[in-house]
């Protein structure tokens, strides 16, 4: 017995033991070397403490053997790195030390990869290729999880009662072709809005696509709204980056559209006297919605904030240009005053159902504002008031606690 | 996480590692507390060894990890172990990892090897200005000058910015050091100051300072001082640099302002081309002018004042000797208004020449292109740092040269008091790194007080060579 112990304990010292645990011999050495060596220690040296017995450098044997097939690969490799595979591997070294990159890579992102002009466009180029696929991966999660539950679901006992209606249930289809018997009702009674599509140049590839996705997403509910817009795109180009972007949302659909598409600018298909160009630059306010006017909305996705790029447009035409009164209806937060063009096509929508600007101005992000002003004539009369009176200096300290006493008033109300 | 003191056992670890409240990231949170705690190795070691036998390998990230406490520790011998095994498990390792190997190198006596994983480093990407940075440093503390420079001039070829630790390290470690070649690099560096108007911060002034005073045979004396507003230094009498542009670079400066600020992508963005149009007329028939105003800015001094009184008094006191104004403004200052007394406007008229633009356009614009064009003696006032009209100059060096024309031009207007206004006026001189070959001075910031990045230093160290 005793020179078996001794066997074992040799064996758990060397370097055998890591090798073995490689070959999938650990679950049967472990649970009898360990009783083992516990007993030992009482037998024989029960004063030596757990440091001292431990290997500190165990890891390292462990981490070098059975590695000897890779190192013969690696000679052969170490030239061409700056090549694809060089940079895969590259982000297959960052992806093991924790970074956010994606697990899978195209080839066509990776040229896109290498083709980042700096460090920092790198790292954000991969971050934006991880979370998307960390977010694809979540939808194909759910789906599975919800493809199993309709599974359980069809497995128990159905209750065997249809219903009797006097519709067959075609929801989908009947509405899509009520929608489109509106939309092509609208192309020909419908007030125009235009979307201005020069400004690919202005943006990158990027940006492009997301404006496509915006416009999408704006067509989508001005179709489904009660009294579409009749949609222009002007200025739009064929085989321009638009162009490729909306085939890969629209495909077949592309043709199909109930909207009108032409690389006439706006000014050549309507009187310049009825335009109205929107943008956040504009100086003049928009007080009503003008049914009789048309209105021009940039497809500009401007993440770098390009101040004044479409009204140096707009001013070039010499047309009106006009912001929302956002200032007047908001207790602004923070935040680009600019809106997608989503935000801006259902504010349009409900501008010209109803008018009003504080349902308009709910589709505005809540993150952007405090709340709805409540009465906006009054309240700035009455500080301009108070900052006329503080500037004549008259009775100075009064005014000011009288001023701080009306906004802590003004703040409580909110 | 408190991270244990001795190294444990395995039994230790898996109960410490399932009290845990999730026990797959275990491992990690455990060593970063390590390093964080700057743990003894030991007890890392011992966590590698129970990872190791448990799982019969080790994640990359736990390596990178304890490789970063091993650099910590300065553990020479381990780094080089985990390098080792590392470099056996993968072709490559990443940016983190060899930034690590590199520094904890490059500290030991080890350094050359530091500078074998720099040239890997290379076949495989570009090495961060950190990694020169350590390579530099040890070179340099080996009294390796030859080979510190040619690393230094290896990043500036790759575009990577040296940092003032670098530049300091090479003045620390040539102190005393003689040699033709070892002294023209290190004006080179001071040049290179120069170009690009860094300011050394404090310490580094001295390691200069201690570096003339070491050359051998140099005979050498710095003092530090104050440079007077009419540009000389008192110690040396010396009349520093003056702030002009030469007539290369002010026609340069010129052109790129109408080109990238006015014009810009689009004219339209900041005026229109008939208005340019009309105000190149106008400036042209009126030139030259002493002092450009940018009236709307002038006129937001006190806010307790009128706009219109604020720029009246603003006037008046630039009126003074028969210097020609030039005070730019928008079309509504125009229309009577609370703000904007007809009576005063008129008055106003009088004494300076006035510009209105459109509502929607960019008066800054107009103020640069009106100074530029009176010439070099021309001022412009403005409280405005114009960093937005920098930014759209397309290189640097011209964003150096429309930064020294600035501190040479601008004036400031600031209130004392109630009524008064007081001019703080442009540099004459130019507070740059400048030499005459037997002197040189250096402008230097206190740590603490220029922190912005108008500020200019007004401490001065003068270098000056004594036969």
């Amino acid at each position: 017995m005793q020179s078996a112990n001794m066997l074992l304990k040799k064996i758990l010292r060397s370097s055998v033991l890591p090798f073995a645990t490689q070959h999938g011999m650990k679950k049967d050495l472990f649970p009898l070397s360990r009783t083992l060596s516990l007993s030992l220690c009482l037998k024989q040296d029960s004063s030596c403490s757990p440091s001292e017995k431990l290997d500190l450098d165990a890891w390292k044997k462990v981490m070098k053997s059975g590695l000897q097939e890779e190192v013969g690969e690696k000679v052969s490799e170490s030239k061409e790195l700056s090549t694809l595979a060089g940079a895969r591997e590259i982000l297959e070294m960052w992806r093991r030390a924790g970074r956010s990159v994606p697990e899978n890579i195209s080839e066509e992102q990776l040229k896109t990869f290498m083709e980042c002009p700096s460090k920092s466009a790198k790292k954000k180029y991969l971050k934006f290729l991880h979370l998307k696929e960390l977010y694809k991966k979540n939808d194909k999660r759910k789906m599975e999880e919800k493809r199993k539950r309709l599974e359980t679901k069809e497995q128990a006992p159905k209750t065997d009662e249809t219903r009797r209606n006097s519709f067959v249930c075609l929801w989908s289809s009947v509405m899509d072709r009520a929608y489109n018997w509106r939309a092509a009702q609208s192309m020909i009674f419908g007030q125009p809005l235009v979307f201005d599509m020069s400004y690919e140049k202005d943006m990158s590839v990027r940006e492009v696509a997301n404006t496509v996705k915006q416009i999408v997403l704006s067509e989508g509910c001005n179709r489904r709204s009660v009294d579409p817009f009749h949609i222009h795109f002007c200025n739009f180009k064929d085989d321009s980056l638009y162009h490729k972007e909306f085939i890969k949302h629209y495909r077949d659909a592309w043709g199909k559209l109930l909207i009108t598409v032409t690389d006439q600018c706006y000014t050549e298909v309507f009187p310049k006297d009825k335009l109205i160009y929107l943008t956040a630059d504009s100086p003049k306010v928009m007080k009503t919605f003008d049914h009789n006017k048309i209105y021009i909305v940039g497809s500009m996705v401007d993440k770098s904030i390009k101040t004044g790029v479409s009204l140096a447009r707009a001013k070039r035409l010499g047309l009106e240009t006009a912001a929302l009164p956002l200032e007047k209806y908001l207790l602004w937060n923070s935040g680009a005053k600019n809106l997608t063009l989503d935000q801006m096509m259902h504010i349009l929508l409900t501008l010209k159902d109803t008018g009003d600007w504080k349902k308009a101005l709910e589709f505005v992000p809540k993150r952007k504002y405090c709340g709805f002003v409540n009465k906006p004539v009054n309240e700035l009369k009455k500080t301009l008031n108070l900052i006329n009176a503080l500037k004549l200096g008259k009775r100075q300290e009064e005014v000011r606690k009288q001023f701080v006493k009306n906004y802590s008033k003004k703040l409580l109300q909110k | 996480l408190q991270p244990p003191e001795k190294p444990l056992q395995a039994e230790e670890w898996n109960r410490l590692r399932e009290s845990f409240q999730s026990p797959e990231i275990f491992e990690e949170v455990m060593l970063n507390s390590m390093v964080k705690c700057n743990s003894p190795i030991d007890v890392a070691k011992s966590l590698l060894t129970h990872v190791a036998k448990s799982n019969g390998d080790i994640a990359y990230t736990l390596l990178v990890k304890y490789l970063a406490l091993c650099v910590q520790h300065g553990q020479t011998s381990e780094i080089h172990d985990v390098y080792d095994i590392m470099k056996m498990r993968f072709k490559i390792l990443d940016s983190g990892a060899y930034n690590l190997v590199i520094r904890g190198l490059s500290n030991s006596d080890q350094w050359r090897m530091a500078l074998t994983v720099l040239e890997e480093v290379k076949k495989i990407m570009n090495p961060s200005r950190t990694n020169y940075e350590s390579c530099i440093r040890a070179a340099s503390r080996h009294q390796e000058m030859n080979l510190a420079f040619e690393l230094y001039h290896e990043m500036l070829a790759k575009d990577l910015v040296p940092t003032l630790d670098i530049l300091q390290a090479l003045f620390d470690f040539s102190r005393g050091l003689k040699g033709a070649e070892l002294q023209k690099e290190l004006f080179g560096i001071l040049l290179y100051l120069r170009e690009n108007q860094i300011y050394p911060h404090k310490t580094f002034m001295w390691s200069i300072k201690l570096w003339f005073e070491s050359i051998p045979g140099g005979n050498w004396r710095g003092h530090l001082t104050n440079i007077k507003d009419s540009g000389q230094c008192p110690v040396c009498n010396h009349q520093l640099e003056d702030s002009d542009l030469t007539e290369e670079e002010y026609n340069n400066l010129r052109e790129r302002i109408i080109k990238d600020v006015i014009h810009g992508t689009d004219t339209f963005r900041k005026t229109s081309p008939q208005e340019f149009e009309t105000f190149q007329t106008f400036v042209e028939n009126r030139l030259p002018f002493d002092i450009v105003i940018d009236g709307l800015n002038v006129s937001h001094i006190k806010p307790r004042k009128l706009q219109c009184e604020n720029l009246f008094d603003a006037v008046n006191c630039l009126a003074k000797k028969n210097a020609r104004l030039l005070v730019l403004g928008r079309k509504h200052m125009l229309i009577n208004s609370s703000n904007w007394k007809r009576e005063i406007m008129r008055e106003m008229q009088n004494k300076a020449e006035f510009f209105f633009a459109e509502n929607i356009s960019e008066d800054d614009a107009f103020l640069l292109y009106a100074t530029l064009q009176s010439g070099k003696h021309c001022k412009f006032v403005t409280r405005d740092f114009l960093r937005d009209h920098k930014a759209c100059l397309s290189d640097s060096v011209t964003r150096h040269l429309f930064r020294k024309w600035q501190r040479g031009h601008q004036i400031v207007l600031k209130k004392i008091l109630l009524s008064v206004f007081i001019q703080q006026p442009a540099f004459c001189y130019d507070v740059v790194v400048q030499t005459t070959g037997d002197t040189w001075h250096i402008p230097y910031k206190d740590a603490f007080e220029e922190k912005y990045s108008y500020q200019i230093p007004r401490k001065w160290l003068c270098i000056q060579q004594k036969w």
